[in-house]
This record gives structure tokens, sequence and C-alpha cells, in this order.
């Protein structure tokens, strides 16, 4: 991985197969390791209304074997052939990973395309049964059972109505779950699990002409499938939530905290790079504003959080949050955060190198890992069609102006496009 | 499977992959040729004040990775301040002789980076990854951090309201509870290892700035100490560049590395109450060997067919058979001196008996039995293949060297690594796990709704049973 200028310059290429599956190589010989990452343009966002959750548990029923791959097998051979393997499932995507020594790269491409091609004679009700239930265990332990857990899954609620995709969370609900049978399953495999709604990455130690050989006689005989069907729901939405009466939860949690989210552009959206700039002006690094003035100055933070998500389904969303301290009073917390929020308009200059500075470092650390730089290409081609947008990323922070920050937190950050949502420790109410 | 339809499923076109010469579905590839991995090498020196240099050089990024660490990790101090090192390491960004906090931030991010502090039982480590066109100004901070801290009595004072808060929610996370209340059940009060890393809220709720000063005065220099780099640096580089920041240093009067008795363990069944829980966080654990024991290596083989990956018997069995947990894993803490063996889990309310008897029965097993030569081969393999992927960032290698100060290894450890563990014999690893885990011993906590789970968890006759307030 080398720089030019300031810029990354990783050498990256896009080949098609005839099936419309995209792959995209991006060589680096200096370890003798390959990522392996495929993008499925399937999400959370393309479940209809009563089926939420189903995106997710689909993804796991992808690690319970296909026609030649029994059961547990696809964890064990990556393991054995010393790799790590995962999965995720977000709003506007699946992804599936593995990153192996590279001479096991034929291993993974076996994997990846027997359950492209051949996953469904090996489901069965009891795999479906039994994923079901860990999957409601998952819901438990990271939503349920865990204090603030089910905090993205209320504001997304606020932050986007009924009839947007983004309404419910990725993990869903388990009284839909409860429906899902077989035969979803199966039409949900034939209707978003095709090589051309696909994109297949490889990072690290190979040849490409032999890489790109070898993803071909694995996957190049897997049928084209017909286009995946609209989004279903409005993904349009006004800029602006509208006035949204202000959520607050009293419950089992240690100590007061305090949401806050807006609607912001699209990822697809230039201007998108405004909104991430200004939630890195907020809370990256303890020379941000809300550290500066919440945690050290008034002291009335222990901690402060702020981000904005790349969304794309029309409209995004930047969430912060600040937590109090025992026995802190919530309401002051409310104020303190909205006031830091309507002060980025005398966004200075200093603070926007502060954040470029820190973006690009950690930008560069996250592409040493082949695993995340096989997942940030498939992302630029699966969301724009260019993998190499990934050399430019920090390019596109580093347009944004103060002025273009002034602009956005007087046109976005304003009283009808904030969703609050407040937890306080208490009796469960 | 249920009824077909739409169009032709993809697996009946498989007449034509057969066909095809290349693909040979039926059973996994073979893998290619093997391409050997290339670990730089290790350079150690020291400087004349006893500071350990520990550098490699790697080229293929532009960045640099640096860790100074000290000998100034928690278990020196005494139970009365438990929480002190840990205090004093977050209080360290507070100020130094130069500049206030928020200069100190600003100077530090202006950079693209920021110092982590990070103190655990053996040792603090202050570190950065960095553009490595950076890495001069960026030591500079660092020394001037670490030499010359000022501790301002109002900073002090605001990291230890964090602290009490942070030490507050650990008590109410589910899962952190369960860790700390096994520390308790495992661990003698009088041992360092009972209470958790972070401290007590009586302890650090009376120590103040002076205490922080104190404790840095005395514990904080070169000796026992060791300065890590990695990057595009050479040799000669890594010398000068300690020799400039640390090379002035005096040494602490830090003292030998403290001694205490093994824990003595009886079975003990805890059940933390919290009331209207949807699961219950499952722990069993057991005091275990120290780092660079003579078992630790077979154990760590051992212990990947139990709970330490995705397909071990503990994940196989409570995950993918009975649907009773998102995940079941367990693990070593290989300290310094003496270290602890976990499982850990969490499981729906309403199995959460069977959960426990299951958990119990498939680890009695496994220590009866041992790992089997198909689990050992597995666990070999994966754990010398992986080795690569745990050694991929600039960052990565640099914790790798810090460990070797912390831990007091040999420089080339990490370079024997793989064939120490490919030399694992079955019956070395089968008498390793019966010399180290007793399952008729082991402490058993649960964090979770009493009122459904008490009675059922002491019908299984574990043990004397304590029920605790959240």
């Amino acid at each position: 991985m080398r720089l030019r200028g300031s810029s990354i310059a990783l050498t990256t290429e896009t080949r098609k197969l005839e099936n419309g599956l995209t792959v995209v190589l991006a060589p680096d010989r200096a370890t003798p390791i390959v990522a392996v990452n495929l993008w499925y343009g399937v999400g959370s966002r393309n479940e209809n209304v009563g089926r939420t959750g189903f995106a997710h548990l689909f993804e796991h029923m992808m690690f319970q074997g296909s026609e030649h791959v029994p059961k547990g097998h696809h964890f064990q051979l990556v393991e054995q052939a010393g790799g790590t393997v995962n999965a995720s499932t977000w709003f506007d995507r699946t992804n599936y990973f593995e990153t192996l020594p590279a001479h096991h790269l034929d291993l993974a491409l076996w994997l990846e395309s027997d359950r492209m091609g051949w996953l469904l004679p090996a489901m069965d009700q009891e795999k479906l049964d039994n994923q079901r239930d860990v999957v409601r265990n998952e819901r438990q332990q990271r939503y349920d059972n865990q204090p603030y857990g089910d905090w993205d899954e209320r504001m997304h609620a606020l932050v986007f109505p009924h009839d947007h995709p983004y309404h419910h969370s990725v993990i869903g609900s388990m009284q839909d779950l409860a429906r899902a049978s077989l035969s979803d399953v199966e039409e949900f495999f034939r209707t978003y699990y095709r090589p051309n709604n696909a994109v297949l990455t490889l990072a690290g130690d190979f040849d490409p002409d032999s890489a790109f050989a070898r993803v071909e006689r694995y996957f190049g005989e897997l049928p084209r499938g017909r286009e995946p069907p609209p989004v279903p729901g409005k993904p349009e939405l006004e800029p602006w939530i509208g006035r949204v009466s202000p959520a607050r939860v009293t419950g089992q949690v240690p100590l007061p905290r305090v949401y806050l989210g807006a609607r912001i552009p699209s990822f697809a959206d230039p201007s998108y790079y405004a909104a991430d700039m200004a939630s890195s002006v907020l809370a990256a690094g303890r020379a941000s504003r809300l550290y500066r003035r919440l945690v050290r100055e008034q002291r009335i933070a222990r901690d402060v959080v702020a981000f904005s998500l790349p969304l794309v389904t029309g409209r995004s969303l930047l969430a912060c949050w600040i937590t109090g301290f025992p026995g802190g009073d919530p309401d002051e917390l409310e104020g303190a955060l909205v006031r830091e929020l309507e002060g980025l308009v005398d966004v200075r200059s200093e603070e926007i190198e502060r954040v470029l500075a820190l973006a690009e470092t950690a930008h560069l650390r996250g592409l040493e890992h082949l695993s995340t730089r096989a997942d940030h290409l498939s992302m630029q081609q699966m969301l724009f069609g260019d993998a190499s947008r990934v050399n430019t990323e920090v390019d596109r922070l580093r347009a944004v102006t103060a002025e273009d920050v002034r602009a956005f937190a007087e046109a976005v950050l304003v009283p009808e496009n904030r969703a609050v949502l407040t937890y306080v420790p208490g009796e469960v109410t | 499977m249920t009824g077909r339809r739409g169009e032709k499923p993809p697996h009946e076109s498989r007449s034509a992959i057969e066909s095809s010469p290349h693909v040979e579905r039926a059973t996994a590839p073979p893998p290619g040729p093997l391409q050997p991995f290339h670990l730089p090498e290790v350079r150690a020196g020291a400087l004349p004040n006893g500071l350990a240099l520990r550098s490699m050089e790697r080229g293929q990024v532009p960045l640099v990775s640096a860790r100074l660490v000290l000998a100034a990790g928690e278990i020196s101090v005494p139970r009365e301040r438990a929480g002190l090192a840990v205090l004093t390491g977050d209080s360290l960004q507070g100020g130094t002789a130069r500049r206030s906090g928020v200069q100190l931030a600003e100077a530090l991010e202006s950079l693209g980076s920021a110092l982590r502090v990070s103190v655990g039982w053996e040792a603090m480590s202050v570190e950065f990854t960095c553009l490595a066109e950076r890495l001069d100004e960026m030591l500079s901070l660092l020394a001037e951090v670490v030499r010359e801290p000022s501790f301002p009595d109002e900073e002090v004072e605001r990291i230890r309201r964090q602290r009490l808060a942070t030490i507050h929610q650990r008590r109410m996370e589910p899962d952190e509870r369960a860790d700390d209340e096994l520390d308790r059940a495992i661990f003698a009060p009088d041992h360092p290892f009972h209470r958790s890393l972070a401290g007590t809220a009586e302890a650090v709720g009376s120590l103040g700035a002076a205490d922080a000063r104190t404790y840095a005065a005395a514990s904080y220099g070169a000796a026992g100490g060791g300065f890590v780099l990695v990057g595009d640096i050479p040799r000669e580089r890594v010398v000068e560049l300690g020799e400039r920041h640390f090379g002035e240093w005096l040494p602490n009067r830090s003292g030998a590395y403290p001694s205490f008795e093994a824990p003595a363990s009886e079975r003990r069944v805890v059940i933390v109450n919290r009331p209207g829980s949807v699961q219950s966080e499952l722990r069993i654990g057991l005091p275990g060997p120290s780092r660079g024991h003579p078992d630790e290596v077979p154990l760590r083989v051992a212990n990947l067919a139990l709970g330490g990956s995705f397909t071990s018997r503990l994940n196989l069995s409570l995950r993918e058979r009975h649907g009773f947990t998102y995940g079941a894993r367990s693990g070593f803490a290989f300290r310094k001196r003496g270290g602890l063996f976990s499982i850990s889990t969490a499981v729906q309310t309403d199995v959460t008996v069977a959960a426990l008897g299951e958990t119990m029965e498939v680890f009695r097993r496994f220590v009866e039995e041992g790992p089997s030569p198909v689990e050992m081969e597995r666990s070999r393999d994966y754990l010398a293949g992986v080795f690569p992927l745990r050694m991929e960032s600039t960052s990565q290698l640099a914790d790798r060297l810090a460990e070797l100060v912390i831990y007091g290894l040999p420089h080339d450890y990490h370079h024997r690594y793989r064939d120490e563990i490919r030399g694992v014999q079955i019956e070395g690893a089968r008498a390793a796990v019966l010399a180290h885990l007793d399952p008729a011993t082991c402490a058993v906590v649960l964090v979770g709704d009493a009122d459904r789970i008490a009675s059922g968890v002491s019908e299984l006759g574990l043990g004397p049973l304590e029920v605790l307030d959240a």
C-alpha cells in the first residue's frame, strides 16, 4: 500500500463474469494472506412489512451448509486452513467474508460459490428452527438484555417514517421471524442471492489473471437471476424529520444518556461529507467540541459520541449521544447537546484540519487490514460502481470547507430535524 | 424442501458444472503451494538506564506504531487503593509541565493521531500509530506526557468522577458484572485478581491528584519498561530516537514483581439477581497458570477444541445443536503471575438450567476424554495457520513486541510460536488439561432473574448457592 501525494494508491481492477458477477481484484503481495469479501445487494431495507429481520436470519442460514458442504463444515474448513470467517447484515447490504493464508484461496471460492449456487438442497426445518433460536438469543444479548441496547432500533423508528425501509431495525421483530418458513428462505434466495446482485472482492496475495480464472471456474456456471424488485416502501424522504415528541425510556441503565438523531443527505450525495465532517468536529478526539466543552469544561458528560452512517436509500442518519453521571439531569444534558449542535455555525478551519488529519490516519489504518480493505472495495463497487473510489475517500472529506459545515448546520441541524431519545435509570416502566 | 416455484432452481443445472473438467464440487479443493510467511526479525537492545528497546523494520505501509511500556500495572497497588494505577494512567493526558490538556489534545490530533494509555494488571502502555513522517513530533509529545505530567487537581478530579461512573456502570452491565463476580468467586479477597481491574468505588472514591502524582513519581520510569517501534525505521534510528526521548530518563524505584499464594478454590455458585432479565449471563471459571508456563501452549491448543473457536464443543452444542445462545466460548487469561480459565455464554432465561447442565457436562466430558486426535489436528492447524493474520498491521506487530517486554518473553518467542504449536502432542495436551482444569472445583456465576432460575440451578447440585442483589 502506497501513498501518492497524500492519497492512497491501491491497485484495483474490476472485471465481470457473463452471469453478471462483478469481481474486484486488489493484489498486494506483501504478506501471504488473501481476503475474500462478497457483498450481496440485499439488506433489511428489502424486507416487507411483517417480515422484518428476515435478511439477517437468512444470513445465518447461509452457514448451515449447502449441497456439497455439510452443516458446520464452512467454519470448520476455514478454521482448519488457518482462516477467519464471518458475515454481517445491514440496512443496504449483506456481506460474507473470509481471510485466510493465500494458498487456500480456492477453498473460499468453493465455499462461497457452493452456497451461491446450491444452498437450497441443504435447507431443512430443523436448521431453520435452530437458527431462529440463535437469532432470538442474539437479539436478547445485544438489544434486550443490554443497557441502551435497543437505542438504534428506537432511533430509526423516530427518524424514518413507517413506510421508509430504514424505519425498522436490522435484527427485526421476533414475532415476524416466528412466521418465517422454508419457502421464504427459498424465495429470498432466488430473488437476491444471484451473481448479478453481488460483488466479489479479492484483496491480498494472488496473481490477478490466475485468481480471476479461478473465480470464473467456481462461479461462472451459476445462472444469472432476474433483476431484484425495487426496495419496498417509499425511499424518497423530506430533508427534515418534522416535529417529533422526545422519547424517554426509564429502565435498567446505569447512567442517564441522551441520544440525538438527524436526517442527513444520503451517502451517495456529495453533501453527505459535510454531515460527516460535522459529526467529527463534534466528537472525534479529545479536542472535539463535545469532549472539550461537555466532558472537560462543563463536566456534565462522562463520554460523547457522534457519527454519520453511510446509508444510501433516500436519506441517512447522523447520531450522537452523551452519557451523564449518576444523578445527572437529562434535560441539562439535552440542552447542552443541542447548544453544541447549533454552535456548529461558527466552525473554524483549524477544526476541519484536525478532523482531516485524524481521518487520513484512520483510513490508512483500516486499509492495513486486508479484510477491511476488501470490504471497502466491495462497498465502493456495489454502491457506486467504482472500487477505486477507496483511494479518494479522504479527498471527498478534504473537499469540505468550514463554509459547507456552517451551511449544513443551518440547513439540516434545525429543531424540525431532531429526534431526541433519553434513557433514565429507574424502575422499568 | 417445500414446493418450488418461479425460475428453475440453480441446482438443477448442475450437470453443466459436472461436465466441466475443472470443477470438482463434491470435495473441498486442495490447497495450493504454501507461501512462506516471513516475520521480520525483532531487534532487541537496551538504553543504559535500563529501558528495553524492541523494534521491527517493516516498510509496506507509510505508518509507524510506537509503545512505551512501563512497569506500572494495577497488580502492585494495594487493595485499599485499588484503581490507582488506572486512575493515574487515565489522568496522564490532563496536562504537562508545558501545556494544558486541551493544548495537548490539539497538538496530537493536528498530527492525525492520539495517545492511548492502557493500564493492565502487569504494565501500563502509552501508544500511538501515526504517519511515518510525523513520528518524531509524536514521540516528543509522548515523552513529554510520560516524563513531565502535571496532574492538575481539577483534571484528576474529573477523571476520578469518570472512573467512579465506569465502576458503577460495570455493576449494571450484565456481561461485565458476570466477569467481575467470577473473579470474586475464584480468587480469595486478599488476592489482587479478586477485584476488578477498574478498582473499587470505595478505594477510587478516596483518591486524589496528590495520589496520582506520588504514584507516577514512584512508578513511571525506565526500569522494567520498554520502548517499541514498528515501521520503516532502520535500527540505528530506533536507538537514536530512544536515546533522544528517553535516554535521560531516570530509573523508577519500582520493586520486584509481587508474588501471591495460589488461591484455594472450592466450588461456589453465585447468582446475581437481575429481575426481568430475558437472558442469564453464565460464567464458569478456575484459577489458571501464568504466561510462559510450560503448559501454556498445550492448553491453548486444547482450549480451541473446548471453546476457543466457532466449531468448538461448547459452541456447537449450546448454539448449533440446542439454540440456547448466540455463542459460547472458553479461554485462558495467562497473566504474568497466575491467571484464569473461564467459560462464558449468555442464554435465554427459560433454558438457563438446561444450558448450565449441558455446559458442565461438555466441560466434564472434555476434561475426562481430552481433545480427540482430529480436534488436535484441527486446533494445531488453525493456531499455526491464523498466525500471519494476527501479524497484519503495524499496530498488531507493536502489540506483539510489547508483550515481549511485559511478560519477559525471549525476543524470538513469536518466531518460534508456530513450531511450538505444531509440536504439541495429544498426550501433552491431555495431561495439561487434567493438571489445570478440575470441573469439581470451578466457580459458577449467573447474572439473571433469580426467581426464575435459582431453584433449578440449586437442583443441579453444583455447590453451595449464594444469591446477591444486583
